[in-house]
């Protein structure tokens, strides 16, 4: 059964869809643990994955049992794997979570609820498992369309937010296609490794060239990387909470790992980083999305919307430290990818069950929020403490390797942007904790009026956010496992210090 | 803002024309796209699928793992629609209008849901109805049955000739939407329910990704029809061609009901009662 594992874990939670979207029409009752059964599989063969792919390096598995270039074929190394545990782990975790929540929000639609999801993330595991270049796009599509359906069910202006994003998306998934068909004329393949192999006698090919820049830029505009990243915080924050709490950890991390994949398997780091002139313009991108994101963080009037402009700046840290050329840069963006998507999670599933309680995000609605939901308002600590990278949580690691890939390359503008964007999450974070903490207590002096009462979240919303906050410890702790056994595989011997 | 898009524009425009000066020129049998994997295609296709047609070949067989995931895409269009646009029944307007079919009197009935079925020369109409036009209503009544026999032959003959699963299902998606347009809404829903279509569509995915799958059971990969030669009891290259055609029938499926699913949804604006 192991050698199946890579068609598995595409295949079962795509079976599960079709079959949720017949039984919801039949008995509404079985979607939700058809579809908690799909992930387990999910995640059981993406664990099973991670750990052969240790000891054999590189595993494919030929689709239709034709060998590539003629068919399509699954490539698992250990930077896919890793990205495979994160997304399935994710969307578990998430399912599992915000069950209450949707019942509440689509009662009506459950099962085309859970279909979608479900499409969506068998379009996030077949995209980081896929070794071939246009099954990519498809899979893109797929997790695209299905996005645009789950974000524009929101609030007020979701259809709006929606509709903006289905523009740029569509345009980001054009380039990303275009680049390919660019790429099959010069080379006729379709195929990842293929594409690689034959790529570096065409090195100084204008289409090449061409090719190149604009999968790039489609990816960009993807992964919402400034100055494409307009559509995100609408989108993100207009969207009903059980699908903010999937699509902000998992859509821009995907996206970076396609952009690491092309970059380092696709085409060659030698390629990237040294043929082409464009690291430096990129991590100064990098360095004015973080700024702005921190910036416009600061000036956000809800809570939703504020995670939204800090995702927008963690996108600045993975993309920087990408393209700083060097091992700690790479990293650090590697290991962000896994960390990012937790405290993103943390922090949106914390959103969720406030959500859930009060109806509200806004920063007005957090009064007296600890003494009503303790738990859940820990959870939100553990991940703010993540984002701004204090010890021991899993956030200050990968920001350090980060930190010290910019200072390698000499790139200080790069530095000053991730200290300030730290500076700005703690003054953020510490914004809410102080009015989640304090705020009743100066309103009316506690002259006689009633205690808050404590009113926490269902069991079923609060413990999985409290192994999330618990996973963004312990990513903390064996921080060194991780890097030693499962990212420096990954980084080519190419890129030096 | 407007000048600032422009000059993105031009420049995109500009990266483009620079990169067709490497392009390989026009019908030049020595560029790369012709000498890669296309050769084999080619000449072995026949040999290896026992499909004549190279397209549905290449399409449902070689990379009929990308084939799956596009009627995945046009099932998830469908999922989507339904999942924005229908409006649960109890928001239903209240008011309905009947039509006495003998005298060309309307009533509107207030409240109740449907009229005693006693008076049975009054039919249910449209808000924005026109009289039907007899010989569009007919012509169209004989043209269905025959455009949904030309959109199985389309099905099946795509191992042959131009055509398959997608083509077929578009056709006969077709024939219950001219349906739809030459009487009213209800007439096709009345051939066809919500459930009905709601349920085809997954349905024809599944038929999809459920042989791949019962291929990986049978002990071979996902999608390598060669597993089913026992159970169809023939070689394993005429096993492939079968498979194709069982994926086929499939996408087919899966085709028409979006087209209907998507149709109905928007042009009742969700409320499956009337429309265009």
């Amino acid at each position: 059964m192991s050698q199946h594992y890579p068609a598995l874990l595409v295949i079962v939670p795509l079976l599960s869809a079709l079959l949720i979207s017949i039984v919801g029409w039949l008995n509404k009752r079985f979607c939700f643990p058809i579809a908690v059964a799909a992930l387990s599989v999910s995640l059981y063969s993406s664990v099973g994955l991670l750990l052969r792919v240790m000891d054999e390096k590189v595993i494919l598995y030929f689709l239709g049992g034709w060998d590539p270039p003629w068919g399509i074929a699954y490539s698992v190394d250990h930077l896919s794997a890793l990205v495979l545990v994160v997304v399935s782990v994710v969307a578990l975790l998430n399912l599992i979570a915000t069950q209450k929540s949707v019942e509440q929000e689509f009662s009506e639609k459950i099962g085309a609820f859970y279909t979608l999801y479900l499409l969506l993330i068998t379009g996030l595991l077949g995209i980081v498992v896929t070794g071939d270049a246009f099954n990519l796009y498809v899979l893109l599509e797929i997790t695209a369309l299905t996005g645009y359906g789950l974000i524009a069910m929101g609030e007020d202006r979701a259809p709006l937010a929606s509709l903006n994003y289905v523009y740029m998306g569509t345009i980001g998934a054009c380039f990303y296609l275009l680049g390919i068909g660019y790429l099959y004329i010069s080379t006729g393949s379709l195929n990842m490794t293929n594409i690689s192999s034959i790529l570096p006698g065409l090195y100084d090919s204008k289409v090449v060239l061409a090719a190149f820049i604009i999968c790039i830029v489609g990816v960009f505009l993807k992964m919402a990387f400034f100055p494409l990243h307009a559509w995100l915080p609408n989108a993100y924050t207009y969207a009903p909470s059980a699908v903010s709490s999937l699509v902000a950890p998992l859509m821009t991390k995907v996206m970076i790992y396609v952009m690491i994949r092309l970059m380092l398997t696709v085409f060659t780091p030698a390629f990237t980083f040294s043929n082409l002139a464009l690291s430096n313009s990129v991590v100064w991108l990098a360095v004015i999305a973080i700024s702005m994101g921190a910036v416009l963080a600061l000036g956000a009037r809800d809570m939703k919307k504020m995670l939204c402009y800090v995702v927008i700046a963690e996108v600045g840290y993975m993309v920087g430290g990408a393209w700083l050329g060097n091992r700690a840069g790479m990293t650090g963006a590697i290991l962000h990818i896994a960390n990012d998507a937790l405290m993103t999670l943390c922090v949106f599933l914390a959103v969720g069950n406030i959500v859930y309680k009060v109806r509200g995000y806004a920063f007005e609605d957090l009064k007296g929020m600890f003494r009503k939901m303790p738990y859940t308002m820990t959870g939100l600590v553990a991940g703010a403490l993540s984002m701004i990278g204090v010890p021991p949580t899993c956030g200050f690691f990968s920001k350090w390797y980060l930190i010290s890939g910019g200072i390698q390359a000499g790139q200080y503008g790069f530095v000053a942007a991730l200290v300030f964007s730290s500076l700005i999450n703690a003054v953020l974070f510490f914004r809410i904790i102080e009015i989640g903490y304090y705020e009743p207590f100066g309103a009316d002096h506690g002259h006689g009026s009633s205690p808050v009462r404590m009113a926490e979240a269902p069991l079923t919303m609060v413990v999985p956010l409290l192994i999330v906050a618990g996973g963004l410890v312990m990513m903390g702790v064996y921080t060194g496992d991780i890097i030693t056994h499962i990212i420096e595989p990954i980084i080519p011997p190419a890129i030096g210090n | 803002m407007r000048i600032l898009g422009i000059i993105v524009v031009i420049l995109t425009g500009a990266l483009l024309i620079y990169a067709m000066g490497d392009f390989p020129s026009w019908a030049d049998p020595a560029s790369p796209a012709h000498n890669h994997v296309s050769p084999r295609y080619i000449e072995k296709s026949l040999e290896q699928t026992s499909v004549p047609n190279i397209v549905t070949a290449v399409l449902a067989d070689y990379r009929g793992y990308d084939t799956m995931f596009e009627t995945t895409v046009v099932f998830a269009a469908g999922v989507v629609c339904f999942f924005l646009l229908r409006i649960p029944r109890k928001d239903e307007p209240t008011v309905r209008r009947y039509r006495h079919t003998l005298t060309g009197m309307t009533i509107r009935v207030k409240e109740t849901r449907q009229i005693p079925p006693v008076l049975e020369e009054f039919e249910r109409i449209d808000t924005l109805w026109a009289p039907h036009d007899l010989i569009i209503k007919t012509c169209c009544r004989i043209l269905v049955p025959f455009l949904q026999l030309f959109g199985l032959y389309v099905i099946a003959h795509g191992h042959h000739s131009p055509g398959g699963g997608f083509q077929g299902g578009v056709i006969l998606g077709a024939s219950m939407i001219l349906l739809a347009i030459s009487h009213d809404l209800r007439t096709a829903i009345g051939r066809m329910s919500e459930r009905v279509h709601a349920i085809l569509c997954p349905a024809g995915v599944f038929i999809y990704a459920g042989t791949g799958a019962l291929c990986m059971v049978l002990g071979l990969n996902f999608l390598d029809y060669g597993a089913l030669a026992g159970i169809l009891h023939v070689d394993p290259v005429t096993a492939r061609s079968h498979g194709i055609l069982i994926v086929e029938i499939g996408v087919g499926l899966a085709v028409m009901a979006t087209m209907i699913w998507i149709y109905n949804n928007i042009s009742s604006k969700g409320k499956y009662d009337e429309g265009l």
